[in-house]
């Protein structure tokens, strides 16, 4: 079972701490993605499960193997753990052609000629790329190397497949096709993927489990469903969905015993949390989470605004409402044409509102939120 | 993490075994030397007891100290006036470098000059050519009967005597020098005109500036500190130089550190010829400092973008014709013709008569006869001459090949490693040779490697001797091309190879060195052709049995046998431009690549 443990990984570059105590499991067969900013530490989370990097602390288990341990001062090299890397760049050969590239791998493991051929045959056909065999990369677009890319990783049958933002030097269109190629490629080679991106969309769409870092600092680990809907923080929140999340700040107050009550700019608002209870200390100052989806513009609705502005992208239409000072983004279904400046009226639904902490960022309970 | 376990992990990666063992090795053939030649500056020396008062050899002493640089008028002969006219040489010699090359290089890059690829090509010769090739060259011309021996060509042709000054001395060292460092200032800011994105002028012109305003206010503000750095590196390879100036400034007694250096290391007073290194070593050192700082701060504009393939030329109009017509005349001056030069005058039997009936192939292929350079047979017959030739080619041979690999994989590990405090302690110590002049360094291995030092026997007038000093004088070029190589080459394409499991060596000799094969070899190139054509190192190492064709040449020129001089002088010259040509073809690598200082 290749089954990847991370226990309190930390990497040090000098003063600068790239990676800070990671602990994680990822699962056999899992799609997981490192989603965070630049520089938050994926990339090097990444390079140090696969071995391009020296962890400066902690342990590393592939497949029940130690892989890695400072403490016992265990490190087996890359080739050595039966991993795939995929990069952003594709690193692939510029003086192989297509096959020499992907048969340079299995030359090394001591297959005999027929052998790789057919192989490299297989590999070449199943990224339908088996036309540009005898080409060489700088020949081929951006989306070809990619193929021979994912063909050379492949080669070797790893367990595990790591790939550093392997769609972010293609274009929108090839990339939308590659997210469902590299869905079909995880079902089918029934390996283990981690995945590393900048991009939510990216992240949502492709895993099964999303980790969230932050400078270096783990955030969230969990279905991306729930990353989505149950954030563990503000920052998570904030990182994750598009359009954003809205969000107004204020002061709460607690009221009827679990709910609480918070007027900003002339909205008065009831939050009810759909499980448990929250209090509040006294002067709290909270953040009020809202997705663009549950601001519902309706004329049943409590809550008065101006349109600010109106984005129809033909299946959904994004506007943007002015309610005193506060800009909130809702999501409408279909082309609806709004014009700048009428008023509407709006509430919130669903139960996915959630309140944070100003000061901590952490997420304090999730419930529904009513205009009174 | 326990230090045992750091240590392990440290050494897991090949980058940091190379780095550990160079840095042994490199502070033992370059640090050392330092410390020894510091050292030797405070001793007395055999040849000095006459002149040290009461003084044991091998005393301290503060003698040669005060001599250079506290004694009136001996400083002032000794030390000073010789340094005012390095200064005074190299600074002048820069200035027609860099105005000289720059121009050329504006012209070929940015505007739409005739017959570019002859002009690219043929301008680089006196580059690439050794460096006296154009003062034997002026010296062919223009020299005179003043100093003794016979006029010159252009005496015989006009039958008007030239001048002391323009003949010898300050004038034509500074010429000679700057036109021989021209190509080097036209190789590296024509690179960062190639290389500039033409964007950033376009976007001038989209703003109506005119030409002269974007020349000024966009283009040279660009390259300017490219064309500081190479300011300074003409600058230090000026103060550096000896061919030049010893057959220049030595028949009028114009001195410059380097031949001062000369005079003492061989003559009596070699604890001076220290000081002076030292002091050479101190300038060098300083001016590559100034230079990593501008170097380090032009990173802030990122000019390379590998989007230049469409600059727009600048029309040169009405000048088109005149200026590239000037231009290749020009350039077939300073290229072709000082070797038409060498071929007459080699084959002239009484100097200075360039009559028809006067020509002769005695210097060639004659059979010596006792009344002509004291019975040599010709250059062509002579076996010493092949003797010279096949330690020359021999040296360079061996020299390339080890400081071309020693300098691959060290730029190899000093890229991997970069950022690292060994990564730069390496880069520094292997790129510290090309801060000691010449004549120092060979100075320096003399003495420690004279007796046997460490577990190396004793090294002198060995050919091993010549390798090593050769190896670690050019290793510089080797690394710099290396980590060129390393730099261009995302990390990304060896862990490729890494993660499937391909061996190190594998990644090194089938991935690696294939891709980047031009950069690298040119590491090996530029060892071989500098050893080739090199003289300052070897001229004072060199005993009878392994001369090589430099040594020979001085000597020749020393004794006055100019035909014999002029002949080898060809010889040098065709061989080297020959194996450039045929390296440059085969592989892509010349010695005008890869030299960035």
């Amino acid at each position: 079972m290749p089954e990847i443990i991370l226990k309190h990984v930390s990497k040090r570059f000098g003063k600068f701490v790239a990676v800070d105590d990671l602990s994680m499991v990822i699962d056999d067969g899992s799609f997981v993605t490192l989603l965070g900013p630049s520089g938050c530490g994926k990339t090097t989370t990444l390079r140090m499960i696969a071995g391009l990097e020296t962890p400066t602390d902690g342990e590393i288990s592939i497949d029940g193997k130690l892989v890695f341990s400072a403490e016992r001062g265990i490190d087996v090299s890359p080739d050595k753990r039966d991993v795939g890397f995929l990069f952003q760049n594709y690193a692939l050969w510029p003086h192989m052609t297509v096959e020499q590239n992907i048969s340079f791998g299995l030359e090394n493991l001591k297959w005999d000629k027929a052998r790789t051929a057919s192989r490299v045959a297989e590999l070449l056909a199943t990224l339908k790329i088996s036309q540009f065999g005898k080409r060489y990369p700088s020949e081929l677009s951006g989306g070809q190397q990619q193929r021979v890319a994912i063909a050379r990783t492949l080669a070797t049958g790893p367990k595990v497949l790591f790939m550093d933002e392997p769609l972010s030097n293609l274009d929108a269109k090839l990339r939308t096709e590659m997210r469902s190629e590299l869905k079909r490629l995880h079902a089918e080679t029934d390996s283990t993927f981690v995945y590393v991106t900048h991009d939510q969309l990216e992240a949502m769409t492709l895993s099964t489990r999303t980790c969230l870092m932050k400078e270096g600092v783990l955030q969230q680990y969990a279905p991306p469903l729930e990353v989505y809907h149950n954030p563990a923080n503000l920052f998570v929140a904030d990182f994750v969905g598009n359009p954003t999340m809205n969000f107004i700040e204020g002061v709460g107050r607690d009221v009827n015993l679990d709910e609480i009550n918070l007027s900003v700019d002339g909205l008065d608002m009831l939050f009810t949390p759909i499980s448990g209870s929250i209090t509040l200390r006294d002067n709290q100052a909270i953040t009020l989470g809202i997705r663009p989806e549950f601001v519902r513009i309706s004329g049943t609705g409590k809550g008065k605004a101006r349109v600010y502005a109106a984005l129809p992208s033909g299946m959904e239409t994004v506007v943007k409402l002015r309610s005193g000072s506060q800009l909130l983004t809702s999501v409408v279904f279909g082309a609806v044409d709004f014009r700048i400046d009428d008023e509407v009226l709006f509430d919130f639904t669903g139960e996915s509102c959630i309140v944070f902490d100003s000061e901590s960022g952490a997420n304090l309970a999730i419930g529904t939120l009513c205009i009174v | 993490m326990t230090p045992g376990n750091r240590i392990r992990f440290f050494l897991r990666k090949p980058h940091n075994v190379i780095l550990a063992m160079l840095v042994v090795t490199l502070t033992f053939l370059t640090l050392f030397p330092l410390l020894s030649l510091a050292r030797d500056t405070l001793i007395v020396h055999p040849s000095e007891i006459m002149s040290v008062k009461g003084a044991k050899i091998g005393e301290l002493t503060l003698f040669h100290w005060k001599k250079v640089f506290f004694d009136g008028d001996t400083s002032r002969n000794l030390f000073y006036s010789p340094l005012w006219n390095t200064i005074r040489v190299s600074l002048w010699s820069c200035i027609i470098a860099i105005v000289l090359g720059g121009s050329v290089a504006w012209l070929v890059t940015r505007s739409d000059l005739r017959w570019k690829p002859f002009v690219s090509t043929v301008f680089i010769f006196p580059y690439i050519m050794p460096s006296w090739t154009l003062a034997m060259a002026w010296l062919n011309f223009f020299r005179n009967r003043l100093i003794g021996g016979a006029p010159g060509l252009f005496t015989a042709l006009s039958g008007i005597e030239t001048a002391n000054w323009f003949a010898y001395g300050e004038f034509p060292i500074v010429v000679v020098l700057g036109l021989h460092y021209a190509p080097f200032a036209y190789i590296l800011i024509g690179g960062i005109l190639r290389n500039m994105d033409s964007n950033l002028e376009e976007a001038a012109v989209i703003l109506k500036a005119g030409r002269l305003k974007i020349l000024s206010r966009i283009t040279l503000p660009i390259v300017m500190p490219a064309v500081l750095s190479t300011f300074l590196l003409v600058f230090s390879s000026c103060m550096s130089a000896f061919a030049v100036p010893a057959f220049l400034g030595t028949p009028v007694r114009f001195q410059v550190l380097t031949t001062q250096l000369y005079r003492t290391l061989n003559g009596l007073n070699p604890g001076y010829g220290y000081i002076m290194a030292l002091v050479m070593i101190a300038i060098g050192t300083g001016i590559l400092m100034l230079n990593q700082w501008i170097i380090g701060k032009r990173k802030s504009f990122t000019t390379v973008t590998g989007k230049s393939s469409n600059i727009s030329l600048a029309k040169l109009k009405g000048l088109r014709n005149p200026v590239s017509v000037m231009l290749v005349s020009f350039v077939c001056l300073i290229a072709i013709l000082p070797l038409l030069t060498f071929a007459v005058e080699s084959f002239i039997m009484a100097p200075g008569d360039y009559s028809l009936g006067n020509l002769t192939t005695q210097f060639w292929v004659g059979q010596g006869s006792e009344d002509i350079g004291g019975g040599e047979p010709g250059i062509l017959l002579n076996k010493y001459i092949y003797l010279g030739l096949w330690n020359s080619v021999r040296l360079s041979v061996v020299v390339a090949l080890v400081a071309g690999t020693v300098g691959s994989l060290a730029g190899y590990a000093v890229v991997k490693a970069r950022g690292t405090r060994l990564a730069t302690l390496v880069n520094n110590l292997a790129f510290f040779p090309y801060l000691m002049p010449s004549m120092a360094f060979a100075a320096i291995y003399l003495s420690m490697f004279a007796k046997p030092t460490l577990f190396i026997p004793s090294l002198y007038g060995s050919f091993a001797l010549l390798v090593l000093v050769g190896a670690v004088k050019y290793l510089p070029f080797a690394s710099r091309a290396g980590m060129n190589a390393m730099l261009q080459l995302s990390n990304e394409i060896e862990e490729a190879g890494l993660i499937i499991g391909i061996p190190w060596w594998k990644r090194m000799t089938r991935i690696i060195f294939p891709i980047q094969k031009s950069s690298f070899l040119s590491g090996y190139l530029l060892p071989f052709i500098s050893c080739m054509r090199e003289l300052a190192l070897f001229v004072l190492l060199i005993v009878p049995a392994n001369r090589v064709l430099t040594t020979m040449l001085f000597q020749y020129n020393e004794k006055g046998w100019n035909q014999y001089a002029n002949a080898i002088n060809l010889l040098i010259v065709l061989i080297v431009l020959i194996f450039n040509t045929v390296i440059n073809k085969a592989t892509g690598a010349s010695i005008d690549k890869g030299i960035g200082g």
